[in-house]
């Protein structure tokens, strides 16, 4: 019993040794040279072999999205391999549709670069870079929605489409070791290209919301990534619907910044819900938008107002109350950022209704 | 009790400001596999299996869920708040499996037992018995949470 105890601590140690070894030596003595990246059969790249591709991108100031800061745990920073990418690892497949594995994507932190390679990006990820801010606003919405307002160091500006996101970076802070990386939708108007303002609900228990509403202070330097997605104004001209709740707001006060400097002729009905009095915010600048705009209607309903609240507008949910103000299902685009349950039941709703091109921006 | 790398790795993920602000663990100062060992034992002597109590949060969740924050009474006994912050949660078990962030809480009108969970905390006791550790946020009780749901 002794000696196949001994044995199998031998077998084990000496794995052990071994992979120490070859990842050391993989680190120190492995020298790939210069690996060229074909990007979209357009571009070309040269990194120094050894890095992961994402890392490499990155280094050439081309930001795949990536929320883990490229650990392998978040399954977001997926290219398409055309060539070089040796084998699919089993630390990717987990995170790949069977479309995606038939199509060769990968995810960019896992595949090393050793060689040239042949990638497919979307053309809107060249547009992305890493920008330093320094908070020069912090505003309560809410009792938990707070306007944040990041001023632009490096680079000193942004161009974005309202309605984008972007990926703010924690720091370390009380119990939390590592910085984090999450998704905001950009509040404010284009036209400021040198800040961007975001909307930030508290998350009970979320580790970014907890810094950027209990930490975060104004003068505060720090990092974000974007723009990201694809929730943006199609230029049809037609009517729409803006369906929101809470902080989903952030995009629509975008747009609607936007669409008012621009003179935009369009129809725009916007619904937006809350629990209670207590939860709505911008009201004044909504009717300022209702004052100044071709044709733009804010309908904030409530489904669970208070008595004291003294509420006399619309409650219940905000899917019944779309046909009221529906001219021709045909000419109307639904634009909807929220909770998952708002959005399933309101899209529902807007193709029973005829609706067609429905876009999303979904929490969920 | 030897622990291997990978138990040694889960165990760090439990605790806070690594997957979650607070983490998993509450003030309990037991390893995980502990926790579950006793969790298990109890569930044994209240005749309920980890899976029955995941199915049966799984399906108050989905009930949940389309009424968001507005909330909705279900079967005329269950009071339900489903409370979604945007992106996913990735589970602290290193199974790579990413979850909806969104804290669900319950009231039984009939006993008035209230708890509350995650879509997170679902997955963690169907996969592996893990009710969290004594004083951790979605930490319930397993014989509270049989009350509450059944």
């Amino acid at each position: 019993m002794l000696i196949i105890i001994n044995n199998v601590l031998t077998f084990v140690g000496l794995s052990g040794v071994l992979s120490t070894i070859i990842v050391i030596a993989d680190y120190f003595l492995a020298n790939y040279g210069d690996c060229k990246i074909d990007i979209n059969g357009k571009r070309e790249i040269t990194v120094k072999g050894g890095s992961s591709l994402l890392t490499s991108l990155a280094e050439k100031d081309i930001f795949v999205s990536s929320a883990c800061g490229g650990r392998g745990t978040c399954g977001l920073c997926k290219v398409k391999g055309i060539d070089g990418c040796g084998p699919l690892l089993p630390t990717e497949k987990p995170y790949m549709s069977p479309k995606e594995l038939e199509e060769g994507i990968r995810l960019s932190c896992q595949v090393k670069v050793k060689r040239d390679l042949k990638i497919e990006i979307p053309e809107s990820i060249f547009s992305i870079r890493k920008y330093k801010s320094v908070v020069t606003a912090i505003e309560d919405y809410t009792y938990d929605i707070k306007r944040i307002e990041f001023k632009l160091i490096e680079p000193n500006e942004i161009t974005f489409k309202a309605g984008q996101y972007v990926q703010l970076e924690s720091k370390r802070y009380g119990k939390v070791r590592q910085p984090v990386m999450r998704a905001y939708s950009v509040s404010s108007n284009p036209s400021h290209t040198d800040y961007i303002e975001l909307i930030i609900r508290k998350v009970p228990e979320g580790i970014m919301t907890t810094f950027t509403h209990d930490h975060l202070k104004e003068k505060d330097e720090i990092s974000f990534t974007g723009p990201f997605g694809d929730f943006y104004i199609r230029d049809t001209g037609t009517d729409m619907f803006f369906v929101a709740g809470g902080s989903g707001m952030a995009p629509f006060k975008g747009m609607l910044e936007e669409l008012n400097e621009k003179k935009s002729k369009r129809r725009i009905v916007f619904f937006f819900g809350a629990r209670t009095t207590k939860d709505l915010f911008l009201l004044e600048e909504m009717k300022k938008f209702e004052e100044e705009m071709h044709d733009f209607k804010f309908i904030p309903i409530l489904s669970h107002p208070e008595p004291n609240d003294g509420w006399d507008g619309l409650t219940g949910y905000i899917p019944p109350y779309f046909e009221e103000h529906l001219r021709d299902p045909k000419n109307t685009e639904g634009y909807l950022c929220g909770n998952p349950g708002l959005l399933n039941a309101s899209e529902k709703r807007m193709r029973e209704l005829g609706i067609e091109d429905i876009y999303y921006d979904s929490f969920g | 009790m030897k622990l291997t790398p990978q138990e040694v790795k889960i165990q760090e993920r439990l605790k806070p400001g690594v997957v979650t602000l607070d983490g998993f663990l509450g003030k309990d100062k037991r390893h995980y596999n502990e926790i579950i060992a006793e969790d298990l034992e109890v569930l044994k002597g209240l005749a309920k299996t980890k899976e029955e109590i995941a199915d049966r949060l799984d399906y108050l969740t989905k009930k949940a869920l389309p009424y968001d924050e507005d909330g909705v009474v279900i079967d005329e006994i269950y009071d339900l708040q489903y409370v979604t912050a945007r992106g996913r949660i990735i589970s602290p078990f290193m199974d790579r499996t990413f979850w909806p962030k969104g804290i669900i809480t319950l009231k039984n009108l009939q006993n008035g037992v209230e708890i509350r969970w995650t879509p997170l905390s679902i997955h963690l006791i169907r996969r592996y018995g893990f009710f969290q550790g004594k004083g951790a946020t979605f930490r319930t009780e397993p014989s509270d949470l049989i009350k509450a749901i059944f």
